[in-house]
């Protein structure tokens, strides 16, 4: 319990500082300060700049923000889609059930990255920043419910088979009244599948903006900053890079902490 | 000149340098005795000296072929090679080659006007395909003829420009008997192949060229080309010395590899390419007619030009290792830059007062066209080459100043030349040119109005606009014309009227970027490629005797 109170403090500690960060006056992710390119820690940049003379601080911080609400978001809708599908599933016919779980097979044995590849590299070269971190996460949603969906048809089913829901039915519960008192029942299940969902999401952003398909620039993501890391000549100039990896790794965890023990 | 010069660097190795693609690849294998190892970044499409298409094949042909006459890279000059004098008529139609006394193939066969005939005959052949053909203009009507053991004729039914270069392409094989590279005139031969792995070459013994002291020539044992695409890789063997030499070193290793290996990597000013951006004016893009409408207006293309901080480019993007552009012509062409050119230079103030008479207007941060539609593009480039994406993402808010919004999209080569030669659908694009001819008439086939390569609006039927109608002209007028003056006074014309319109939006002059070991001796680098290996029967391992 002490460790996820710990993940949780650390969590809301670092998306504070982000807040404060970004929300000082005079604080711009995309301003360009072309004479202090890869600029090593200052009094104005305390984290240094990146190579167009961005700040790295306000960069990562807003990445941090982004990333998480993103994240977040995402993750509530894969769940909400996933308890609405899992329980239309265990409740509907056999044959829906049967049939659902099937796409969700089908959708997990899809190559999701390539198919990622495809939807992004469909949409409109026009589109503004923040409409492609927008797309980002909702593409993730969209390809992440399935797995989601099985664990809570599982759960589904198992309550449908059990105590209560037989004696609910025997008092002659009707159907819409019982899922009233089913949600609460598969709490216990969706509750960890968000958390879980979260860090998986932060973590596929990374990957997508690594391979350059996920946030367009300007506007900072974690993984248009681990782009960086590919260049070994980089590496050189300032050991501030790895800034944004440490802060990852460190959000990650927390995550994940915060995921233990739901 | 047409086919292998001034093309957009398809695929040359900045495209291919996608860190994540390939990892493994060549450890490099063994190396022999005197040998020379570097690396070209893809497997040569031909070992046929006839057929070569692409860059990797012209590296091996270059170091392989025996041909009658040089270009010389250093000296941009055309020597004797393999003939010992040649003559040209002065209508410029009838060429006569005398060959050197005594010359063999790598074989140890001798080489006579019969084998030059055959060689010369297999490539104007039109069964041959060779893409050098071209360069004759009408090569079915060329004819080439022996006059005895060692004078060659070559009758042209009309004069072609730089007719010498075009004996630089085409390598002198044995009669009957080609053999893809195995048996040359050359310094060196082809002697095994293994499939992305490696082009291991081998010394000519019987090269005719013999250095100052009369030491045979080449000097190394052979040469080792391994087959390597990713630059990460590449540097690490290099600075291992596995490696002898880096042909052509992106801008953000430089400072790498000068701390790494003090003395190595050489900055030799402005290279003969250039990086630009352009406007769509395709009539039958599927662009909506504002934009169109934007991007053939001349004001709003100049603009954009004044908009953009060239140095800041150079210095940011490029590490420093650039030059700001503003003509096709670098200050590297000693023979053709025109110091008297007028262009657009960096002047905000002037951009937004040219917009605002033109019809556009801010509101707020935003610029709208005369059309009201706010003004708001992409600019395409190519994955894998960071210093386009960093200059894409400069310009961005160099263009937020007028209040322009830009997107960057970075599209993988295919899908980009997709886009810019079938589907028409694109915006604006930023890529580069590599110029491999100094001489203009290289460039023929960009500045035509007829022709796919005319990217701004490729194929027209007839010249959409006068100025293009002027270049059209001045373009032909210099390929038939004989007299240098005339030659030289249509292409400044033809490079100031692109400066006035803006076509192309010139941004920098990647400046020519190389590393060769310490060990390494005999080293001329020169702006012409290939830049470091061009005298590679010159160069030697130090203590490799």
């Amino acid at each position: 319990m002490s460790l996820r109170r710990g993940a949780l403090w650390v969590l809301v500690g670092l998306i504070l500082t982000a807040g404060a960060v970004v929300a000082r006056p005079g604080a711009s992710y995309a301003h360009q300060d072309r004479e202090a390119t890869l600029a090593g820690s200052s009094m104005q940049h305390p984290a240094g700049t990146d190579d167009f003379g961005r700040d790295r601080l306000i960069r990562v911080s807003a990445a941090l923000l982004i990333s998480l609400t993103g994240s977040i978001v995402g993750a509530a809708l894969t769940t909400a889609a996933a308890a609405g599908v899992g329980t239309l599933a265990a409740f509907g016919p056999k044959v829906v059930g049967w049939s659902t779980m099937l796409v969700c097979d089908a959708f997990l044995a899809l190559p999701w990255m390539f198919l990622l590849m495809m939807v992004r590299s469909a949409l409109p070269f026009t589109m503004s920043p923040a409409h492609s971190a927008a797309i980002t996460f909702l593409v993730l949603a969209a390809l992440g419910w399935p797995a989601c969906a099985r664990a809570v048809y599982r759960g589904a089913v198992a309550q449908r088979t059990s105590g209560w829901m037989l004696h609910a039915r025997a008092t002659g519960l009707h159907r819409t009244q019982m899922i009233r008192y089913l949600l609460p029942n598969l709490l216990s299940l969706l509750l960890p599948q968000f958390l879980v969902s979260i860090p998986a999401f932060v973590i596929a952003e990374a990957n997508l903006g690594a391979l350059g398909l996920g946030i367009s620039e300007p506007l900072p993501s974690w993984g248009g900053m681990l782009f960086e890391l590919n260049n070994s000549a980089m590496l050189l100039e300032t050991r501030w890079v790895f800034f944004p990896l440490a802060l990852l790794v460190v959000v990650l965890l927390a995550l994940e902490g915060t995921a233990a023990e739901a | 000149m047409s086919m292998r010069v001034s093309r957009l660097t398809l695929l040359a190795f900045a495209a291919l340098l996608l860190p994540m693609a390939r990892t493994a690849a060549a450890q490099a294998a063994s190396r022999l005795p005197g040998e020379l190892v570097w690396t070209i970044g893809y497997d040569p499409k031909t070992f046929d000296p006839a057929k070569v298409d692409d860059q990797e094949s012209e590296t091996v042909r270059y170091l392989t072929a025996g041909v009658l006459l040089r270009f010389n890279r250093l000296t941009q000059q055309v020597e004797p090679e393999l003939a010992q004098n040649w003559t040209v008529s002065p209508d410029g139609r009838t060429l006569r080659f005398t060959l050197r006394p005594g010359l063999e193939f790598s074989d140890g066969s001798s080489l006579s006007a019969r084998d030059v005939v055959w060689s010369l005959r297999r490539v104007l052949l039109p069964a041959t395909q060779a893409p050098v053909a071209d360069e004759f203009l009408t090569p079915a009507r060329v004819s080439v003829e022996a006059v005895n053991d060692r004078t060659v004729v070559v009758h042209l039914p009309q004069r072609v420009i730089g007719i010498g270069k075009v004996f630089d392409e085409i390598a002198i094989e044995p009669a009957g008997r080609p053999s893809e590279g195995r048996v040359t005139s050359g310094p060196f031969f082809v002697n095994d192949y293994l499939r992305s792995q490696y082009v291991r070459l081998r010394r000519n013994p019987h090269f005719f060229r013999k250095d100052a002291t009369g030491r045979a020539l080449p000097y190394a044992s052979g040469i080792r080309l391994d087959i390597l695409e990713n630059t990460e890789q590449e540097i690490r063997l290099f600075l291992r010395g596995d490696y002898d030499l880096i042909d052509s070193l992106p801008p953000d290793y430089f400072a790498l590899l000068a701390k790494r290996s003090p003395g190595s990597a050489r900055d030799l000013g402005p290279s003969l390419n250039t990086e630009q951006m352009w406007f769509n004016q395709s009539p039958a893009s599927p662009l909506p007619g504002w934009e169109k409408a934007w991007f053939r207006s001349h004001a709003f293309r100049v603009a954009v030009s004044q908009a953009i901080h060239r140095d800041d480019l150079a210095r940011i993007a490029y590490d420093g290792h650039a030059t700001p552009a503003y003509s096709f012509t670098s200050p590297a062409n000693t023979v053709w830059y025109d110091r008297a050119l007028t262009a657009p230079h960096t002047d905000v103030a002037a951009a937004q007062a040219a917009l605002a008479a033109a019809g556009f207007r801010r509101q707020g941060s935003v610029l709208l066209g005369p059309d009201g539609h706010p003004v708001r593009f992409s600019i395409l480039t190519n994955t894998g080459n960071a210093a386009r994406s960093k200059m894409a993402t400069l310009i961005q808010q160099d263009l937020a100043a007028l209040g322009m919004q830009v997107t960057v999209v970075t599209l993988d080569f295919p899908a980009l030349i997709d886009r810019l030669m079938n589907t028409q659908n694109y915006e604006a694009c930023l890529l580069g040119l590599e110029n491999v001819d100094p001489d203009p008439n290289a460039m023929m086939n960009l500045w035509l109005s007829s022709s796919p390569n005319h990217q701004w609006d490729p194929s027209e039927k007839t010249p959409a606009t006068p100025w293009e109608a002027e270049i059209d002209r001045l373009m032909h007028l210099q390929a038939s014309t004989g007299s240098d003056a005339i030659r030289r006074k249509a292409v400044n014309r033809v490079q100031q009227i692109v400066a006035n319109e803006q076509p192309f939006i010139y941004l920098v002059y990647p400046n020519l970027l190389v590393a060769a070991s310490p060990r390494l001796e005999g080293v001329r680098p020169a702006v012409l490629e290939p830049h470091l290996t061009w005298n590679a029967d010159s160069l030697q391992l130090r203590g490799a005797q």
